[in-house]
């Protein structure tokens, strides 16, 4: 029995022992396959995808920081300066994303030591985080313990909710007169490092940037290398020396870039804090008045601390722009306008008149040479005029970028568009005579001409555009609607005729962008319901659809070069910033005209409305004789009077009034300028007697002549290197001052 | 006791060898880890230090039979227990307990440092379960499948009261290496396939579609099963860190970046340019992946292998169950923590904070595993080769 168990007992340890060699070699198995799958993954990661990891590595130590190269500067087509950079000491610190506030702390009480930080900017806030940070170890010692553990027990609240709570409570456990107790030093430092967070990781942020003396920069600057971030550099300001509005404005770096487009920045490696255009010129521009900022490799050590920077592409200023704008005479066109519009402010019924435009252009190239726009200020609440409190006068604001960003009926004027159009459509041919009688149409009021009320006058397209006749151009839309004009009858109008007529004033460039360089350009309305006859007849004389003042002047621009419509622009160069500061830099790109079309008329055609239009302004009968019949610049026009609406803003209702209206080119052959004048709602149409936009724009053409003959007579030599000279204007606009 | 040979004969010099090849590892990687002056003490000397106390462990552990460690099982693991309740029981707010890095699992004792009681708890587990293997043997000669199930019950008893203890601590990792030694237990002890392949294959399905639901229903898995957005993000930043930049997701892009840029012959002693945070502790490997390369990191692993052919081979010779249970568990324990270690590393595991075996930095660490392996010193050294085979004694 005994034995019987000894020998079961040995047979199943010997047993049991097989079992167990069989058993540690599949955890031995099993132990090589994990061993095995880390050498394979190990040899994964260095020798297959090594490289990729050295790249990455290589590229995360390069980081472009915005070294502050300057913004370009803006010229006038003489080299005036316009806008400019003000040079200034800046301390700058540029925040790692490694920095801890410790080391922040660190710095900011070096700094303090340094340099005079004033305490103005400090809040409760900033003296409650300096205050935690000094009592570390002991922040609950004004806590209420019953309130510490009632935030502690709350069940509703999850940790990170205890934690903002329980930060709310210390803060304001804090008593008011600990708070009030830091010393001067203390308050310096606090003020420092309210700085350096408010920055972003990797754009240096501005420490000290008004008023740092040369002392102070001297002081940190020897001390950089214990500053770790710090840096002395110089900083930029944007001074603006002419009021002209369409030059635009920056952001400050302390406001940054606007939210709305924070994305399209960022993604063209701006930093945060970046100036950027915010209008016109310097919205417009950006992409070229911003310089390509300075690449910097960081060098860190194995704690991610940087320990030097070498720099790896030097970044390069803002390129300059000139534009083709002649301050001289631009600010000689703005002071004739503005007297003018404050003149006509005297006359009765002028109470709806608050604002002038007048536009010239170069029509072979689209460069803008003067581009006016006077508005008269009102008071934002109550919508009456604003005073200037000093002369009790009205107060004249620029407002040039009105040329292309409002739109109002032109009248007459667009009667040289409504012949081409005639002509194009077939609905009209050169010298084609209509008799000019008031028009009735079933029982409705007749529609006449101004110098012809009751009569029938045998009129050619010469003489309807020189006596600024609408029949003329009521039965071109009788021909283009397929009908033909009976009196007294009821019309069947085919309304394709809006369509036909848009389209050929939209190939003089009325009714459609001008495609000018600025932002902000509105196209002018257009009513979409094309089914009333008499709208048709209005639309041929310019008193349905709105066009902007600059349309104005690319349509008999485009008149006036025998059919291109050409792009307008206010820059004229691109140039490299000046390297000595007296002289304009390498000349990059100059803007090249650019046709937007073709218009599809013959030549004979155009020059037939520009001999019409030769004959306003030289004819027996020219609607504008008075004023250019001994211009002896050859020019060409046509004025126009609507009658429009205008909206009251005081007393909120609508009155009826005249919109006057000019364009004109010269020298009729190979035209050097192409114009147009408008003064929307110059007077009540019940007192209106003289279109006084004919005069206005003579004054305005003689002065920009008059400046133009003195010039010539100087007899200035070209070079590729324009000298830089001073602006005209004493105004001196830093970019703190403004207001948006 | 055996007498009758020479102490140089009978210490294991291999595995001493071993030892110090690790030791130089260790202080290699620790003293290139701290180049940039990070941590503001001196590890090397402290290290040192430990290895110096670990041998005395070793020493002390050595004087000792297996077969007293097996009549002193029960008492050891009972002894082994009583710090993780203290740390349980104890509110954190008294001096001697030490929370780091969110887990409570230290005992911050004046003048010594750190001591976290669950790395000696792994080793006092082992002796317990393998004792309790080995009287489950003597009662059921003749296993069946209802002596199995009673086995594997018994050892469940075993693991579950240290492991519950530990995940109050929070400590995931080391509960990880509790499971690895258990199924390494399970393994060895004998228990029918018909009983484990079953259980590994629910595991592996459950694991699996647990990944799977995080990845694909997580609504449904923190909703229904109640598993917080915490644990879900362990599993995001382990399989894509790039898009989801969580701590642990940076931790992990750090390491890759530092080791995959090690390249095949890395780059030398003190040359590496990425910081990865605790890379003198659990993140040791990424010093030595960027610093020595493939080449480098996978003498490493090959050490290690070479360790665990080592002790496997003792474990073949030893005819005490006992101690090839022990040898067993240690095994497991060892390869558990240089699997999970490295593999974090490397993105083949997610990141839980585990130290790599002889090289990291840390006492605690140190000391269980000296510990461990004094045991299997031990029983080489008592090793009786003439009274196995028929000279069982009954």
């Amino acid at each position: 029995m005994k034995k019987t168990k000894s020998q079961t007992t040995r047979t199943s340890k010997s047993k049991q022992r097989a079992h167990l060699i069989f058993r540690m070699n599949v955890l031995f198995l099993t132990i090589f396959l994990l061993f095995t799958a880390l050498i394979f993954r190990l040899g994964y990661l260095q020798i297959v995808k090594g490289e990729d990891y050295t790249r990455i590595l290589a590229r995360t130590e390069e980081v472009p920081v915005n070294t502050s190269v300057p913004r370009g500067r803006i010229f006038d087509s003489q080299g005036r300066i316009l806008v400019d950079n003000q040079a200034e000491r800046a301390i700058t610190y540029t925040k790692m994303q490694t920095t801890t506030g410790d080391e922040m702390w660190g710095i900011a009480e070096k700094l303090a030591a340094l340099i005079e930080k004033d305490a103005d900017a400090i809040t409760k806030s900033d003296l409650q985080d300096y205050w935690l940070r000094k009592n570390k170890d002991n922040m609950y010692k004004y806590v209420d313990q019953a309130e510490q553990d009632a935030i502690e027990e709350n069940e509703e609240l999850d940790n990170v909710e205890k934690s903002r709570e329980m930060n709310r409570l210390i803060r304001d456990s804090i008593p008011e007169q600990e708070l009030d107790a830091f010393t001067e030093e203390e308050l310096e430092k606090i003020a420092i490092y309210r700085e350096m967070v408010s920055g972003y990781a990797l754009s240096p942020q501005i420490i000290k940037g008004e008023n740092v003396s040369a002392e102070e920069f001297a002081r940190v600057s020897e001390r950089l290398n214990e500053l770790q971030g710090v840096n002395t550099t110089t900083d930029w300001r944007r001074v603006r020396n002419s009021n002209l509005a369409i030059l635009g404005t920056t952001t400050l770096p302390k406001e940054g870039i606007p939210k709305s487009e924070l994305n399209h920045y960022l993604a063209r490696d701006y930093s945060r804090n970046d100036r950027v255009g915010r209008s016109y010129v310097e919205q417009y521009y950006e992409e070229v008045l911003q310089g390509q900022k300075s690449v910097v490799k960081n060098i860190t050590d194995g704690k991610g601390r940087v320990i030097d920077t070498q720099p790896v592409y030097e970044g390069d200023p803002g390129k300059d722009l000139v534009l083709s704008i002649d301050t001289e005479v631009q600010a000689r066109l703005e002071e004739i306008v503005t007297a003018r519009l404050l003149e006509a402010k005297r006359n009765p019924g002028t109470r709806h008149l608050d604002r002038m435009f007048f536009t010239m252009m170069d029509p072979n190239t689209g460069e803008i040479i003067a581009m006016v726009g006077k508005i008269l200020r009102r008071d934002p609440e109550t919508s009456e005029f604003a005073r200037d409190p000093e002369t009790g006068g009205y107060i004249v604001d620029d407002y040039a970028f009105g040329t292309f960003t409002t739109a109002y009926e032109a009248g007459s004027t667009i009667k040289g568009g409504t012949v081409l159009t005639g002509y194009r459509e077939n609905a009209l041919s050169i010298g084609e005579t209509k008799i000019d009688e008031p028009i009735y149409i079933a029982n409705d009021d007749p529609k006449s001409s101004v110098f012809n009320r009751s009569g029938r006058i045998p009129v050619s397209d010469l003489t309807a555009l020189e006596r600024s006749s609408n029949v003329y151009m009521y039965k071109i839309a009788f021909t283009l609607a397929g009908e033909t004009y009976r009196p007294r009858e009821s019309v069947d109008f085919n309304f394709d005729a809006f369509d036909k007529l848009r389209n050929g004033y939209a190939q003089l460039g009325l009714g459609v962008p001008t495609g000018i360089d600025l932002p902000g350009e509105v196209a002018g309305y257009s009513d979409s319901s094309k089914d009333e006859a008499f709208n048709l007849l209005d639309l041929t004389i310019g008193q349905y659809d709105t066009y902007t003042p600059l349309q104005l002047t690319q349509y008999i621009a485009t008149i006036a070069n025998g059919g291109k419509r050409i792009q307008p622009h206010v820059v004229k160069e691109i140039r490299k910033a000046s390297e000595n500061g007296e002289e304009m830099g390498a000349l990059e790109a100059e803007i090249q005209p650019k046709v937007l079309n073709i218009v599809e008329n013959t030549q004979a055609e155009i020059e037939q409305v520009r001999r019409g239009m030769r004959r306003v302004y030289q004819g027996d009968q020219g609607t504008a004789r008075g004023a250019f019949a001994d211009f002896k610049y050859d020019g060409a026009g046509k004025t126009g009077t609507a009658e429009t609406s205008a909206y009251d803003p005081v007393e909120k209702k609508l009155y009826d009034t005249v919109t006057l209206s000019h364009v004109g080119f010269a020298p009729y052959d190979n035209p050097q300028i192409a114009y147009s004048t408008m003064i929307p709602w110059a007077s009540l149409e019940s007192v209106y007697k003289t279109n006084s936009s004919t005069p206005l724009t003579r004054e305005l053409v003689d002065a920009y002549f008059e400046i133009m003959e003195k010039r010539n007579s100087k007899q200035k030599e070209e070079s590729l290197h324009p000298k830089i000279i001073p602006s005209i204007s004493d105004d001196s606009i830093d970019e703190e001052e403004e207001t948006e | 006791m055996n007498t009758n040979k020479q102490f140089t004969d009978r210490f294991d010099w291999v595995l001493g060898f071993l030892l110090l090849l690790f030791l130089i590892i260790s202080i290699m990687a620790i003293s290139s880890a701290q180049t940039t002056g990070q941590y503001g003490i001196n590890f090397i000397p402290r290290q040192l230090f430990w290895y110096i106390v670990g041998m005395v462990i070793i020493a002390m552990v050595m004087f000792l039979e297996p077969e007293q460690y097996k009549k002193m099982a029960w008492i050891i693991y009972g002894i082994g227990l009583i710090p993780l309740i203290v740390l349980w029981i104890l509110p954190d707010t008294i001096s001697f307990v030490a929370s780091r890095n969110g887990a409570q699992s230290w005992f911050h004792l004046p003048g010594i440092g750190s001591i976290q009681p669950a790395e000696f708890m792994k080793t006092f587990y082992i002796l317990g379960a393998a004792r309790m293997i080995v009287k489950h043997h003597e009662n059921y000669p003749f296993k069946t499948l209802k002596s199995d199930f009673l086995l594997l019950a018994k050892i469940g008893g075993l693991f579950i009261v240290p492991f519950v203890l530990i995940m109050q601590q929070s400590d995931l990792g080391t509960g990880l290496v509790f499971i690895a030694i258990t199924a390494a237990l399970i393994l060895v002890a004998g228990i029918s396939w018909k009983i484990i392949l079953p259980i590994v294959g629910t595991g592996a399905a459950l694991g699996g579609g647990l990944i799977w639901m995080a990845l694909n229903m997580q609504d449904f898995i923190v909703n229904t099963l109640g598993f917080s957005p915490y644990q879900l993000a362990r599993i995001y930043s382990w399989l894509d860190p790039y898009s989801y930049a969580s701590n642990e997701g940076l931790h992990l892009i750090s390491s890759l970046n530092a080791i995959g840029s090690g390249e095949i012959l890395g780059k030398g002693y003190g040359g590496r340019e990425v910081y990865v945070p605790e890379n003198h502790t659990d993140f040791i490997f990424a010093v030595i992946g960027e610093e020595y390369g493939f080449i480098g990191a996978s003498l490493v692993i090959v050490l290690y292998f070479v360790l665990i052919y080592h002790l496997t081979k003792i474990t073949l010779q030893l005819k005490d169950p006992f101690s090839t249970y022990v040898a067993a568990g240690i095994i497991a324990m060892i390869t558990f923590h240089v699997f999970e270690n490295i593999g974090m590393t490397i993105q083949l595991l997610p990141i839980t904070g585990i130290p790599l075996p002889f090289i990291s930095y840390g006492g605690s660490s140190l000391m269980g595993n000296m510990l461990a392996l004094g045991l299997i010193f031990s029983m080489k050294f008592h090793h009786k080769t003439y009274m196995f085979g028929s000279q069982d004694d009954d």
